[in-house]
């Protein structure tokens, strides 16, 4: 019970002072006046108890803050902008209820790299494994700027064992299902259920997103995979790898090879299976379908695994940046791009060490020092967090004022009855 | 023969004289310059009334052949032997190469009669999606046809947006417009996919445009804009063109009211709108009392479509029929020539266990309403085929539909053979409703059962199109050789 008091007080402090809101309203205002943007966005709550709220709905900031600090939500989740005002959804026809817009999102998860990951499974992650996110991120981020052209782009860190990704670009929030769908599909790599062991599919081209992928995935293959994650080590996990080779007598091989052998490094069976395969027989045509073989043993172990349901659909809910796990006490901090070699989840604040940083802020500032007027998220290591936050939002609202100014407003309709009435005459 | 004058060399002067200067109409380079047309501008000539009718009646038999022929999925050639011929017929459209005469009327005839059906058409949400099917049937049959260079001028001049790729930006990224091109890696299809890029034309358009290529990776994307070459142009031509006509054909409808105001032009299209249901079965045509509510035994299970029959029976059986059913059956009972008094005797007749008051207040009324003496006194129409395979669906209780597309493959064959037709027969057919071609199913269903019938059956496209057929091949049958037996011309709707 006291556990369970100590972290509702926690909580309570943390949304008290911790919790950018105005920053925060600012983002999916997308402006600094109240629009419909925030007022028509569909925020759910999940309450102590598991009780689960959907379709809540604030007009602005104030309300947004007041509304917080009396449910004490668990957890946030954050959906889409929708054409009522979702508090309002069941005094209107189920026609009239429908999402408008969404920013574009992606959801990381580490336990679906269970199948490749030797070190944890489940909820657990380590500092071995988070590598695995680090490449992820840099894939994803990489292709949707340079492919996509999207220019604001929010990883946040999901609190325990994942990351998300929060497109903000104005022409992200106005895509429809069928473009996210679209979109998916180009960056999945890895298709198929747990009974494949052949998953990733190559044609003998390898398309210039793909290319460019792979460069940046090639560094983290020795490291991650075959050190730190030792793929090759045992016969167990070699063979699941061997069974990506498509011809039986290299697989044969090169277990044999690595049996007899056994304590070589992950390196050195890398090296072999090169060398294997370089000297099998057909060399002209397995040629291409060497290197797209290696490819896709590179790119099955370390290309992002993304969860679909999730970017798909407009109406789907993601967890809000900022909010705390339920079960790691983390705070859902975001992940600068720039930095994400350098992000470790294990520093991340959590809520207990906030307050600790707080109350020793104040114990070493005496009351009229000018320290402490600063707000108070400055007094912990919560800060640069909510201040690149902030430089974020700046650089989305400078964008949605250019944006503002230059949109003539178009008029097809009174065109066509002119067009009409000059038929008849 | 040598005439003493010298000749005007007519070939010569027309050489010289531009061709807007034709008869003083309008420049078909400037109006017309490629066969292909959007329809984005209404026609800015004068018509005729007479033009105006005809030019849609034209087009019209043109789009009710592509819809045949779509509906029993022709392809290829065996499309262009049907085409052709209707096309030539009723609505020539040469393309520049040919340097017909009479390229600008076509063009303007084209033109004129697929505004004129645009307005027959609007009026609501079914017949608008006909339209916009067939229109878009017709596009892309033309489009396919066209050469490559007639495409490139016709998308040039529509200047949707699309950046035709210069030179020097395709040069620059010619490694990445090869390596999305998949191919085996051998060398010689390397070299193909090099001449391939290398006479392509390509075309810069925003990613959102192409979710196609964009989810099978075949299409190389940089900063937002996908890089399309002209061979996948179709599906996003396509695209395009069934946008712009659906959105002009809302804002048609909603202006439609303003329009009917001349009254020249009403009863056109009013007939060209009836055209296609090919009949409308309408109550003015038959209710004229031929048929009695003691009648409709013998009628139905003679000559009425699977649907109806199923419906009849299970009116009898259950001594009730639910709303659905009701409607459908209700509709088609007033197709064939049942009268208001008539049907409310025969529903009353039919709804034995219901005392009168109650059948008075709860069923009467409705059926009032479908002849148009209530409410809104619509004459509702019998529905079609369509209408009855593509909404309300049945669910459990119901017995409205089609047998075709509704009833599982099972129950569907238990019926057929009820009505004692052979198996190889009953393979066809669930062979057809197996393809989702349920219209064909009832088609070859009624060639089995009217065995009578030599000549392969029109398309069923109404139930009362079935019944008409079944009871003229009756007559056919009983008649003596030498009666005139009067059918087509009685058929043809009054022009």
């Amino acid at each position: 019970m006291s556990q369970d008091g100590n972290s509702a007080f926690l909580l309570r402090a943390f949304y008290n002072r911790f919790f950018p809101y105005k920053t925060y309203f600012q983002w999916l205002n997308y402006d600094i006046a109240p629009t419909k943007n925030f007022s028509h966005r569909e925020f759910s709550f999940t309450l102590k108890s598991d009780i689960y709220v959907r379709y809540n709905s604030f007009m602005d900031v104030e309300e947004f803050r007041k509304e917080i600090e009396r449910f004490q939500p668990v957890k946030i989740d954050i959906g889409a902008v929708y054409s009522v005002m979702p508090k309002n959804k069941k005094s209107v026809a189920e026609k009239a209820f429908r999402p408008v817009e969404k920013e574009l999102v992606f959801d990381i998860d580490m336990t679906d790299y269970d199948e490749i990951r030797t070190c944890c499974s489940g909820g657990d992650i380590c500092k071995k494994c988070w590598q695995f996110m680090t490449v992820a991120i840099k894939v994803i981020d990489t292709s949707l700027d340079e492919d996509f052209g999207f220019k604001h782009r929010l990883w946040v860190y999901s609190g325990r064992r994942g990351v998300h990704c929060w497109v903000c670009d104005d022409r992200a929030r106005k895509l429809d299902n069928e473009s996210r769908k679209a979109i998916v599909n180009f960056l999945e790599v890895i298709k198929g259920g747990s009974e494949q062991s052949r998953k990733v599919n190559l044609g003998n081209s390898l398309h210039p997103s793909l290319a460019r992928s792979l460069e940046i995935i090639k560094p983290y293959f020795g490291p991650l995979i075959l050190n730190s994650q030792g793929v090759l080590d045992t016969p167990e996990n070699w063979n699941k790898v061997l069974n990506t080779i498509p011809d039986a007598g290299v697989r044969e091989r090169l277990n044999e090879m690595w049996s007899t052998d056994s304590l070589s490094s992950g390196q050195a069976k890398w090296q072999d299976l090169i060398n294997v395969l370089d000297k099998s027989s057909d060399k002209q045509i397995f040629y291409v379908r060497f290197s797209s073989c290696l490819q896709a043993i590179i790119l099955n172990y370390c290309y992002p695994r993304l969860d679909d349901k999730v970017s798909i659909n407009i109406g789907h809910l993601l967890k809000s940046p900022f909010c705390v796990h339920p079960k790691t006490q983390r705070v859902c901090v975001p992940i600068p791009i720039t930095t994400c070699e350098n992000f470790d989840p294990f520093s991340v604040p959590t809520l207990s060490s906030l307050i600790n940083e707080f109350d020793a802020f104040s114990a070493n500032n005496g009351p009229d020092d000018s320290e402490r007027k600063l707000p108070d998220y400055k007094k912990t290591s919560l800060r640069p967090y909510i201040e690149f936050f902030e430089k974020f939002v700046q650089r989305l609202l400078l964008d949605a004022q250019r944006a503002k100014r230059g949109n003539p407003k178009k008029s097809l309709f009174f065109k066509n009855i002119y067009i009409y009435m000059y038929i008849l005459s | 023969m040598h005439r003493q004058k010298k000749k005007i060399n007519r070939f010569e002067a027309a050489n010289h004289a531009q061709v807007s200067t034709d008869y003083g109409r309008n420049d078909i380079s400037k109006q017309y310059p490629t066969r292909l047309n959007f329809y984005l501008a209404p026609p800015s000539t004068e018509i005729t009334i007479e033009e105006f009718e005809l030019f849609a009646l034209d087009r019209l038999q043109v789009l009710k052949t592509l819809e045949t022929a779509s509906l029993r999925n022709l392809r290829g050639a065996e499309l262009e032997r049907v085409m052709n011929p209707v096309l030539e017929q009723h609505l020539p459209l040469k393309s520049n190469i040919s340097q017909s005469p009479t390229l600008y009327e076509d063009r303007r005839k084209d033109h004129i009669s697929h505004y004129v059906l645009r307005l027959a058409y609007c009026r609501s949400e079914e017949l608008r999606v006909w339209f916009l099917r067939q229109e878009c049937n017709l596009f892309r049959y033309r489009f396919e046809q066209e050469g490559q260079e007639e495409k490139r001028r016709f998308l040039t001049e529509l200047n949707l947006n699309w950046k035709i790729l210069d030179q020097e930006t395709k040069d620059s990224i010619t490694p990445q417009l090869e390596k999305s091109l998949s191919y085996s890696g051998s060398k010689k299809e390397l070299l193909q996919v090099r001449q391939r890029v290398q006479s392509e034309t390509y075309f810069e358009v925003d990613f959102e445009k192409v979710p196609d290529l964009l989810s099978r990776r075949s299409v190389y994307i940089h900063k937002g804009k996908a890089y399309v070459p002209m061979a996948e142009q179709v599906s996003l031509v396509m695209d395009e063109f069934r946008l712009r006509l659906s959105k002009a054909l809302e804002v048609t409808s909603k202006i439609l009211p303003r329009m009917e105001e001349d009254d020249r032009l009403r009863p056109i299209l009013l007939n060209v709108e009836k055209q296609y249901t090919g009949k409308s079965y309408g109550a003015s045509n038959n209710s004229d009392g031929t048929v009695q509510a003691s009648d409709v035994d013998g009628l139905i299970s003679e000559h009425a479509p699977l649907c109806m029959r199923n419906l009849h029976d299970s009116l009898r059986a259950n001594k009730h029929l639910r709303h659905g059913g009701r409607m459908q059956y209700g509709l088609f009972l007033k197709g064939i020539g049942l009268n208001i008094d008539e049907a409310i005797l025969f529903w009353k007749l039919a709804f034995a266990n219901l005392p009168d008051d109650k059948f008075q207040k709860e069923y009467a009324y409705n059926i009032r309403h479908n002849y148009g003496l209530e409410g809104r006194r619509l004459d509702y129409t019998p529905y079609s085929c369509m209408k009855i395979i593509q909404s309300n669906q049945p669910s459990s209780g119901d017995s409205h539909g089609c047998p075709f597309k509704h009833f599982s493959p099972e129950n569907l064959e238990t019926r057929l053979y009820k009505d004692k037709i052979d198996k190889p027969q009953i393979q066809e057919i669930m062979t057809l409703v197996n393809n989702r071609h349920y219209q064909l199913a009832c088609t070859r269903h009624f060639e089995v059962t009217h065995t009578k019938v030599t000549e392969k059956a029109t398309i069923i496209e109404h139930p009362n199109q079935y019944y008409e057929m079944s009871k003229a091949a009756a007559e056919i049958a009983t008649t003596k050789p030498d009666t005139q037996v009067v059918t087509e011309s009685m058929m043809d709707i009054d022009q």
